[in-house]
């Protein structure tokens, strides 16, 4: 099949393109269709139009002094806190009189692997509660507060199910998440195929696949699933120790280094919270997190004991 | 082009442009080889292309590296293959953002400067041609005319000129990083020579 086109090749071509149009010399449709192609050809055609531009401020620029742009400064980046040495290991895991019931709790900005006894996995985000009873006729987790992520050993004679409040998950052998959150239970599969319900509703199990998502409300029960694979994926990333921003707000995704840290990133102003946001940050890492982001919208970053603060900065009177 | 796109040509050309062989040297440390770091610019540059209007970005060298962040994580994610490493450096070169460059604190001027010396250093009959199409203001046709050559030969060493001023702004100029503004007629020798 055809080869990659390399990206000199595509500046050569862009450059072509460029000229030929300054000397009128085009095919719109022609040049559209090159375009279209390839993201990297649409890329280097701006560059090259914005290179041939600027060379026409060569005698624009002759006639008057432009103005400077308002100056911002932004602080000079700090050295990170060690942080994760403090979340260590506070782990307590009671083995209680019932055989094979653990518990076990994480700290905030603790990320645990779990091997439980019957061969599953269970991923525990930071600041959860869980508690895991294996019994004869059924594999019973408790989760009380918090995140935790289960690739569920096969087992059709003991079925798998997470309870969160009313909320029930039941699974076979698959994998998936679930969050407690106010009011009820953000649910994620990965693998296979969980039901989903809440006592409290008195409803029909809702069956979710890999690659959905749903919300179970503890007074409404399972809402609709979504389909949202991409998304799981990045959400999930707390499982490396990562956040993965695609598009999310500031604010929010302020609020999910909070759970993670204690030294909370606090924004000032709401307009810059509603700021949307790419990019991959490790959980233990909110200042960076902060700086990065406060330097791209033009915003300026204070830590002040437990609080990491960040403010819009007016530009500067010349 | 319609009158939105030529005002985001315009800013890339006078906002991003100067800032590229920065964001190279950044990537370059970030990623093993030279042609990933192609791949990334050009598709930066095809994000930006992409914007409706940029009166909002107030810090167009920071935006630039966001952005040129963002495609380069995306392509980590493709690959597959992501070391914590990798991605903790992305991290860490966060710094960059914090130095205001040279080229943020200087004015109009030395744009000025900078694109008489790009087009001054380009090769005998290329900066000719940029010279009256660029300070002058002739069209291709009346080059052609006036240099008694083909029009076709206009077009070719333009792209070749305009090839050459790219390559230029990738690699950066080397020069004082200083923020001392020297008398401009200095610079303008030193590089004709």
């Amino acid at each position: 099949m055809t080869e990659r086109e390399s990206a000199a090749d595509i500046e050569a071509a862009a450059a072509r393109w460029v000229v030929r149009a300054d000397r009128g010399d085009l095919d719109p449709a022609e040049l559209e269709a090159w375009l279209a192609a390839d993201t990297r050809r649409q890329g280097a055609f701006v560059r090259a139009q914005a290179a041939w531009g600027l060379l026409d401020r060569g005698r624009v620029l002759g006639a008057q002094e432009p103005k400077d742009a308002p100056r911002r400064r932004i602080g000079r980046r700090g050295l990170l806190a060690g942080l994760g040495a403090a979340a260590a290991a506070c782990v307590a895991v009671v083995v209680s009189p019932r055989l094979l019931s653990a518990r076990y709790g994480t700290t905030v900005g603790e990320i645990r692997r779990v091997p439980l006894a019957d061969g599953s996995l269970a991923a525990i985000n930071t600041d959860t509660a869980l508690e895991v009873a294996m019994k004869p006729r059924k594999r019973e987790v408790r989760l009380d507060r918090g995140e935790a992520w289960f690739q569920v050993a096969k087992d059709v004679e003991r079925p798998f199910v997470v309870e969160s409040g009313p909320v029930r998950v039941r699974a076979v052998g698959t994998a998936f998440s679930v969050r407690r959150r106010d009011g009820g239970c953000e649910v994620l599969v990965t693998e296979g195929v969980v039901e989903v319900w809440s006592e409290g509703a008195g409803e029909v199990p809702r069956r979710v696949t890999a690659g959905e998502r749903v919300f179970a409300s503890d007074s409404a029960g399972a809402a609709q699933p979504v389909p949202a694979s991409l998304e799981i994926n990045r959400e999930l990333a707390w499982r490396e120790g990562q956040i993965v921003l695609d598009g999310e707000a500031f604010g929010a995704a302020a609020q999910e280094f909070n759970r993670y840290n204690a030294r909370k990133i606090v924004i000032a102003d709401p307009a810059l919270a509603e700021q949307k946001l790419v990019g991959w940050f490790r959980t233990n890492e909110p200042e960076s997190f902060a700086r990065a982001a406060a330097a791209s919208f033009g915003a300026r970053v204070t830590v002040r004991g437990d609080a990491i603060l960040v403010q819009s900065v007016a530009p500067l009177a010349e | 082009m319609s009158e939105g796109r030529a005002r985001v040509v315009a800013w890339i050309g006078r906002e991003i442009l100067p800032h590229e062989a920065d964001l190279r040297a950044w990537l370059r440390r970030a990623f093993a080889t030279a042609g990933d770091v192609d791949d990334i610019v050009q598709e930066t540059y095809c994000r930006l292309a992409g914007l409706a209007h940029v009166d909002h970005i107030g810090e167009p060298r920071a935006y630039l590296f966001q952005a040129a962040r963002s495609v380069a994580l995306e392509q980590l994610r493709r690959a597959r293959v992501v070391r914590i490493d990798t991605v903790t450096e992305i991290d860490a070169l966060n710094v960059e953002l914090d130095e205001p460059s040279p080229e943020r604190i200087a004015g109009g001027r030395r744009e000025l400067e900078r694109v008489r010396r790009l087009i001054a250093a380009l090769p005998d009959r290329c900066r000719r041609i940029f010279e009256m199409r660029k300070i002058e203001g002739l069209p291709q046709r009346e080059i052609a005319r006036r240099m008694g050559v083909t029009e076709n030969v206009v077009e070719n060493e333009s792209v070749r000129g305009l090839r050459a001023i790219l390559a230029a702004l990738a690699e950066g100029e080397t020069e004082q990083p200083t923020a001392v503004r020297r008398p401009s007629a200095h610079d303008r020798t030193r590089k004709r020579r």
